[in-house]
């Protein structure tokens, strides 16, 4: 549940901060959040990594396809890579993973290590 | 532990978006900050412009005197009907910055020497030369010459006005996605930048010389044989100004050359970088034809103009349609210049082929020894007027680079920067597009001009670049105009490199324009043009230059034989690919091919003689001549010329000429050059094979490239026929950068394509939309809307509202 919580506040929170700061803004979203929830570390890191995919690809994927890939097939061909999906899939993976890095060190700097229920 | 681990991803993460956040540089390049271009807010999807875009608004301009509206057209061409001229050139201004933005802004640093700003100090050894060659020297006196003009300095400033105003509503999630693949911003545009893509044009045009070749060449050569392969007119032309005409002046008597008016220099510099051969410049240039309305079967004249340049993407060119109360004129425009360059009005149809006239020449300077800031010149020690070009470099330091002026113009070439082939002096080159002129009022007044009258009045302000500019209006009149800044040259001033230690070298006196060659509705009621030979021998004044002579004669014999004209025969005529060079060339080449050496390549040799000259994208024996008189070309000429540093080869109609002559320069291979070129060019023909290029079109590779030749932005291998030398002259990355075609009739019926889009952005569906039709030689209407407030039109898709 606190894992759902995380991914869509960071979903939610990362194209607020973009809205007015730079990109990288994601990254600061994603480690708040994994600061104030309580996760283990592995689960902090895809809580990142998952928020922003869900707000990267689902905004990559409505422009590419309104755009019918002519900019995605392009780009993919100058830095010779195989097809647009796998340009796409890149672009993702350039925003996810420094949130899902941030919010893993956000998990760890918390204050109190969260307790395993067994 | 866990804080350590904490603060260690931290970093990481810190890290990763420090190294996504800025460029990374690379041994070839640097890759563009991933991160910044990955985002799809500000990144490169803020430019996938969607498919079904509404380019349809109304918006505030500020600045603007009155309401007025852009109408889109399907193609996405604008018109716009403006209430007054500032407004009409503001407009035009924001719509060149709205859709090629980068372009104009890259290409006039370009032109200004400012590459490295952008690239680094790789780019040091262009700007350097850029600025040596005095583009920016040549644009500061155009910029003058344009703000002395009332007319032209509003079109320049309302222009700049409109570009500012679209720069100003970007942020930079909106730049063009070049900048952000490059890492730099748009910058204010100036009149000096308008001026500056002038000279761009100029010195594409005019930037050709041959005088240090030439001068090698002639201390290598004696007489007999300089004369022989670099005769100073071709032979046969069929000019610009059909032979026989009669010249206004006959009776001017030339100036007399000086004694010794060429530099000379000891024999020990001959051979300082031999190795390096040129080329003849073959089929650089453009078509121009206009048609008198007698020959013609609506009566109307036909105006057709296809102009040869780099093909690039986004196009050179920028369709447009602008209407005030005192003008309603349709073309191409230059983003970057205000105004329409090539194109029609209601009254008169227009367009351009370079004058390849000299107008740049170099001379040898005599540095005064101990003392770096003299030269000499008459006798005496003058100082040089210097220069200090200033360059920034990204990521790096400034550089400042000192270049001396003299009487002639700027040192080009001196120890700090040398001549490519290592020529041993001081050269200052003296350059028409250094003066101090003013073609946007050309172009302004063409836009509006009425008559032949008004089109006479209006290319009196057109200097440099200079060109053979044909004219038709609706009455089926047609003329055309040799036209650009001359000087009154004695024989073979220009020819090579001149002593610039004296004044008796110096250019001579303008000639006056109005005494430039031209003909209004000449008796073979045609007029035409393709960078051939500009008039017959009796022309009073002297002049040299650098003509092309094949597709003249080839659209001179067409038009010779063609009545009842039409547009169709016109579109005919711009997509022909029959070589003239072939047809005189191949039945020689042939007849003196061994049988035994010909059979060993039985099918091509077959296919060769039957041939009928013509090279489609699909020819196969058009593939095997091409690369056979290549193989010819250098084996007749590269080994005599090896020896001669910068080796200039003879022109090939020259070596077309001394081989229907007899006369074979250099004996190569048992059987001669013939069969030793054949065996040659059958070897790259197979090779060629094994790589699946078969045909002409894919061995010859047309390409129409990123204009910063990006990967992927462009479009290779298409599959066009021709060469420099026919009328479809489509080479590799050189080709027909409009193609024209206007009857003016009481309808005026005006066709015309470009290999491009009118968008620049390579995220839009407009960025290369009309390049298949012009592949395969298709136009499309122009959309001429009268002039009046409310247009409705069918192909009318949008409308910008624009309020002051």
């Amino acid at each position: 549940m606190k894992f759902t919580i995380a991914v869509v506040l960071i979903a939610f929170l990362s194209p607020l901060a973009e809205f007015l700061l730079p990109w990288w803004t994601i990254a600061v979203a994603a480690f708040l959040v994994a600061l104030v929830i309580e996760q283990r570390p592995g689960k902090a890191f895809l809580s990142g990594f998952l928020g922003v995919t869900l707000f990267w690809c689902s905004d990559i994927l409505f422009k590419d396809f309104s755009n019918a890939h002519l900019l995605s097939a392009k780009l993919a061909k100058l830095f010779h890579l195989p097809g647009y999906p796998i340009f796409i899939a890149v672009c993702v993976l350039l925003g996810a993973l420094p949130a899902g890095l941030a919010s893993l060190s956000g998990a760890l700097l918390r204050a109190k290590p969260p307790r395993r229920k067994y | 532990m866990r804080k350590v681990f904490g603060v260690f991803t931290g970093l990481l993460a810190a890290a990763l978006v420090y190294v996504l956040d800025n460029p990374i540089p690379l041994k070839t390049g640097s890759l563009p900050a991933l991160g910044r271009l990955a985002d799809p807010i500000a990144g490169c999807w803020a430019n996938a412009e969607p498919a079904n875009k509404d380019f349809g608004y109304e918006l505030k301009f500020p600045g603007l005197h009155k309401p007025a509206a852009v109408w889109l057209d399907t193609r996405l061409v604008p018109h716009i009907h403006a209430a007054d001229n500032h407004d009409a050139y503001y407009l035009e201004g924001y719509l060149h910055a709205t859709f090629r933005l980068w372009q104009m802004d890259m290409q006039t640093r370009a032109a200004a020497g400012r590459i490295s700003e952008v690239i680094g100090a790789k780019g040091l050894e262009y700007d350097r030369r850029q600025r040596r060659k005095g583009m920016v020297y040549g644009a500061e006196n155009c910029v003058k010459a344009i703000e002395a003009s009332p007319e032209t300095k509003e079109m320049a400033e309302a222009y700049a006005e409109g570009i500012n105003s679209y720069i100003a509503l970007l942020k930079p999630k909106d730049y063009p996605l070049e900048y952000k693949l490059m890492g730099f911003v748009p910058e204010k545009w100036t009149t000096i930048k308008t001026a500056l893509m002038l000279k761009l044009m100029a010195d594409d045009l005019t930037g050709y010389s041959e005088q240090i070749p030439m001068t090698y060449l002639r201390d290598h050569l004696p007489d007999s044989l300089l004369n022989l392969y670099y005769p100073t007119r071709n032979e046969g032309a069929s000019p610009v100004i059909p032979a026989g005409m009669a010249f206004e002046a006959a009776g001017h008597v030339p100036p007399q050359a000086p004694p010794h008016p060429f530099v000379k220099f000891d024999g020990s510099v001959a051979g300082t970088a031999a190795g390096s051969l040129r080329d003849d410049h073959e089929g650089i240039g453009s078509n121009n034809w206009a048609i008198g309305g007698a020959r013609t079967r609506s009566g109307s004249a036909i105006l057709c103009n296809d102009p040869h340049l780099g093909l690039s993407l986004p196009s050179l060119w920028y369709e447009v349609q602008l209407q005030t109360p005192d003008m309603n004129v349709y073309g191409v425009s230059l983003p970057g210049a205000p105004g329409v360059v090539i194109g029609f009005n209601d009254s008169v149809a227009w367009g351009f082929t370079n004058n390849y006239r000299d107008v740049k020449d170099f001379y040898a300077i005599k540095t005064v020894p101990g003392n770096k800031g003299m030269y000499i010149f008459n006798g005496k020690a003058v100082p040089f007027t210097q220069r200090v070009e200033h360059i920034l470099v990204a990521g790096g330091d400034a550089v400042d680079d000192t270049v001396n002026y003299t009487v002639h113009g700027p040192v080009m070439y001196d120890e700090h920067f040398k001549e490519p082939n290592g020529f041993p002096l001081p050269l200052a080159v003296c350059w028409m597009a250094h003066r101090p002129s003013n073609e946007l009022k050309a172009f302004y007044l063409l836009n509006r001009a009425k008559s032949y009258q008004d089109y006479t009045d209006a290319i009196s302000f057109y200097d440099c670049p200079a060109q053979n500019i044909a004219f038709a209006d609706r009455h089926g009149s047609v003329a055309i105009w040799g036209q650009g800044q001359f000087t009154d040259a004695w024989k073979e001033q220009g020819r090579y490199i001149m002593d610039g230690s004296d004044s008796s070298t110096l250019w001579q006196a303008d000639i006056p324009k109005k005494l430039n060659p031209h003909v209004l509705n000449p008796e073979r009621g045609y007029v035409s043009s393709a960078n051939q030979t500009v008039t017959d021998s009796t022309y009073p004044y002297n002049y040299s230059g650098y003509f092309t002579e094949f597709r003249a004669w080839r659209i001179n014999e067409v038009l010779d034989n063609l009545h009842d004209a039409t547009i169709w025969d016109m579109f005919a005529l711009q997509n022909d690919t029959r070589s003239i060079l072939a047809r005189h060339v191949l039945p020689i080449m042939l007849q003196r091919l061994p049988e035994n050496v010909g059979m060993t390549d039985k099918d091509a040799y077959v296919a060769l003689k039957s041939w009928d000259y013509n090279v489609t994208a699909d020819s196969k024996p058009g593939l095997f001549f091409q690369v056979w008189w290549h193989c010819l070309y250098h084996a007749l000429w590269d080994a005599r010329f090896k020896a001669v540093p910068d080796g200039l080869l003879p022109s090939t109609e020259r070596t077309m000429h001394l081989l229907e002559a007899g006369v074979e320069p250099q004996n190569i291979g048992a059987d001669g050059p013939v069969a030793f070129s054949f065996k040659q060019a059958a070897d790259s023909i197979a090779k060629l094979a094994k790589l699946g290029k078969t045909t002409w079109y894919e061995a010859k590779n047309t390409s129409v490239r990123h204009l910063a030749k990006l990967d992927g932005f462009g479009v290779e291998h298409i599959k066009t026929g021709g060469w420099g030398n026919t009328v479809n002259a489509m080479k590799g990355d050189h080709g027909p950068s409009w193609r024209m075609v206007v009857e003016m009739g009481a309808h005026i019926d005006a066709n015309g394509v470009y290999p491009g889009g009118q968008s620049g952005n390579p995220g839009s569906k407009y960025y290369s939309d009309f390049l298949n039709f012009w592949t395969e030689g298709k136009y499309y209407k122009l959309l001429f809307l009268p002039n009046t407030d409310n247009a409705s039109d069918p192909a009318i898709k949008y409308t910008i509202t624009a309020n002051p």
